[in-house]
């Protein structure tokens, strides 16, 4: 009798996985996905990898949160000398949870621009730029740039004499650049002066321009990133780089924090590295 | 320096290493990830209500009212006639906008303007290929450590200097003007008076200098004694009211009536230095 229950459950038991199974078999037979997030989820990390190792995601969150604060202002926004203003005090001020929205885009962006910075000074300070990272720096110091942009052509947008005149002065500081300059501070204002024009430009780029390009080099960045593997603290044992031929590697106090894996079951990716 | 060979073999040995030693990404690293991208979000947020509830619906309230710890929620309405506003940009630019203020008009502000910022972005592309080294330990990287402190000083110092710099007030400005009349000797002239209150009051103080009050920034030159370079009033009216086609591209247009910029003009003609 009891046999025959526990048989009878684990038949269904069965079909049950047979059912989460199946979409996920589909999906990975057709694109390979499942195996990649696994890839992604169980690859192999440095063993001490540690805190200063999240400021790049933590960069990443940021971005995320403001590409979708970003993504709620563009439904009440208006991006017109005539309503931007009044559009962006309606938001602070009547919509509701509004104020939290573009007070959470108006803040995050520099808490961004830090993480980025943070996440710079890692990298720098542990050496994690030299061979075979040259280009995700390079990439990194790019998506510095562009963020840095994405912020200057934010700033016109609430349409204040704050956002007004800090653009002015922005915009021909541009032209003071020898030969290009000129263009591209009338490219900016999209005419002679600052009005209706800048402001579409601006929101074109803010909106469309810069963060696409930014999620492509991030994306780009990450998949250096998974491929390559990230770097250990140069404190560690492992391949920290010691030039001083033929050194040992030291294994100091910190051995313990190198091996965590040894005490847990994760082991499913051992294959790959 | 190490060999390309010395590199691979390096790389190698690290990608062995993760593979005996290393240990996966999740729970580990994904755990540290997500504890510190909570903490990011609540930052975001805590700062937000600060910002929030610190200030009011009105910039104006701003001090009367509402402590606005963090600024008001906008200032007012843009307003390209009154200039009566000191142009500021966004805080992590301040450590350019205060470079500016280095390099004087004309010949030196691309220096600060696209000379400064370009060659700091080419060396920092190029900072894998100086440093071929394969130490990443701090303790035997003397230049790259003496370098991270020299640039986080300079870009701190420039930062809090461009933070803090004092922007005379239009208000305050306004009131120097019956000592400049003075002083430049052209108190019996109404027209070069009017113009002098214009002067004072449309911003142009945030980069022009005259008798000691303002601050020079962008490069903008001193204007006490611009009467004196032999420069006529037909001059002064066309160069401030389009001075883009004098190929100056900083200073803004900032669209005065013809009869302001007669009065501008007269100011400007009557200022030959102090007397
Ligand atoms: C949108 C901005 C950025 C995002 C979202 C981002 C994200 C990440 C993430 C998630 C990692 C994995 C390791 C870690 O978190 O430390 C990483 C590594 C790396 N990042 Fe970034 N990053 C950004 C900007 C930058 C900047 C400005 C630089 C430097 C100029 C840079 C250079 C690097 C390098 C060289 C690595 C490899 C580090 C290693 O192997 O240890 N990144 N980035």
């Amino acid at each position: 009798m009891a046999v025959a229950a526990r048989n009878k459950k684990s038949a269904r038991r069965r079909q049950l996985e047979a059912a989460i199974n199946y979409p996920i078999d589909w999906l990975e037979e057709r694109s390979g996905l499942v195996g990649g997030i696994k890839y992604f989820i169980f690859r192999k990390v440095p063993g001490d990898t540690n805190w200063f190792h999240t400021l790049g995601s933590a960069t990443l969150t940021a971005f995320l949160v403001q590409a979708l604060t970003g993504a709620i202002l563009a439904m009440y926004y208006k991006p017109d000398p005539q309503s931007a203003y009044q559009s962006i005090q309606h938001i602070t001020n009547d919509i509701t949870l509004g104020w939290l929205v573009r007070g959470m885009h108006k803040w995050g962006a520099s808490v961004f621009i830090i993480l980025m910075f943070f996440h710079m000074a890692r990298v720098f300070l542990f050496g994690a730029y030299k061979y075979p990272r040259e280009l995700n720096w390079i990439i990194g110091v790019m998506l510095l740039a562009i963020g840095m942009l994405e912020g200057f052509t934010g700033y016109l947008l609430p349409w204040d004499q704050t956002a007004y005149w800090a653009t002015v002065v922005g915009i021909n500081l541009n032209g003071t650049a020898p030969f290009l300059g000129p263009f591209l501070a009338d490219f900016l204002r999209g005419g002679a002066e600052i009005g209706g024009e800048t402001i579409s430009r601006f929101y074109a780029m803010h909106m469309l321009l810069i963060p696409g390009l930014i999620f492509a080099l991030i994306g780009l960045h990450l998949y250096l990133v998974i491929r390559l593997g990230v770097t250990s603290p140069p404190w560690s044992s492992a391949a920290a780089g010691s030039e001083a031929a033929g050194e040992e590697p030291r294994t100091n106090g910190r051995s313990g924090l190198t091996q965590p894996a040894a005490r847990s079951g994760w082991r499913r990716n051992g294959g790959e590295g | 320096m190490a060999s390309t060979d010395d590199w691979r073999r390096q790389f190698t040995k690290y990608k062995e290493d993760v593979k005996e030693r290393g240990k996966p990404f999740y729970p580990y690293a994904m755990f540290h990830d997500t504890v510190m991208s909570l903490v990011v979000v609540s930052v975001i947020i805590g700062v937000t209500c600060v910002w929030y509830f610190t200030s009011g619906e009105d910039p104006s309230s701003c001090g009367s009212g509402h402590s606005c710890l963090l600024g008001p929620r906008y200032s007012d309405p843009a307003d390209p006639a009154t200039t009566n506003f000191v142009p500021r940009p966004d805080w992590y630019f301040y450590f350019l906008f205060y470079l500016l203020r280095i390099f004087k008009w004309p010949d030196s502000v691309i220096l600060g303007t696209v000379g400064i910022p370009t060659i700091a972005l080419i060396i920092a592309f190029m900072l894998p290929f100086f440093d071929r080294r394969m130490e990443r330990r701090l303790t035997r990287r003397p230049v790259a450590v003496i370098g991270a402190i020299l640039v986080v000083l300079s870009m701190g110092v420039l930062t809090y200097k461009g933070a803090t710099a004092h922007e005379a007030l239009a208000s305050e400005v306004v009131g120097a003007v019956p000592t400049w009349a003075q002083r430049e000797g052209f108190a019996g002239n109404a027209e070069a008076i009017a113009g002098a209150k214009i002067f004072a009051s449309s911003g142009c103080t945030a980069c022009h200098t005259y008798l000691g009050t303002g601050s020079s920034n962008q490069g903008a030159p001193d204007l006490s004694a611009e009467g004196s370079k032999g420069r006529d009033k037909q001059f002064f009216t066309s160069y401030i009211r389009d001075p883009s086609k004098f190929g100056n591209n900083v200073m803004p247009k900032f669209g005065f009536s013809d009869q302001q910029l007669g009065q501008l003009a007269a100011f400007l003609l009557a200022s030959k230095g102090p007397k």
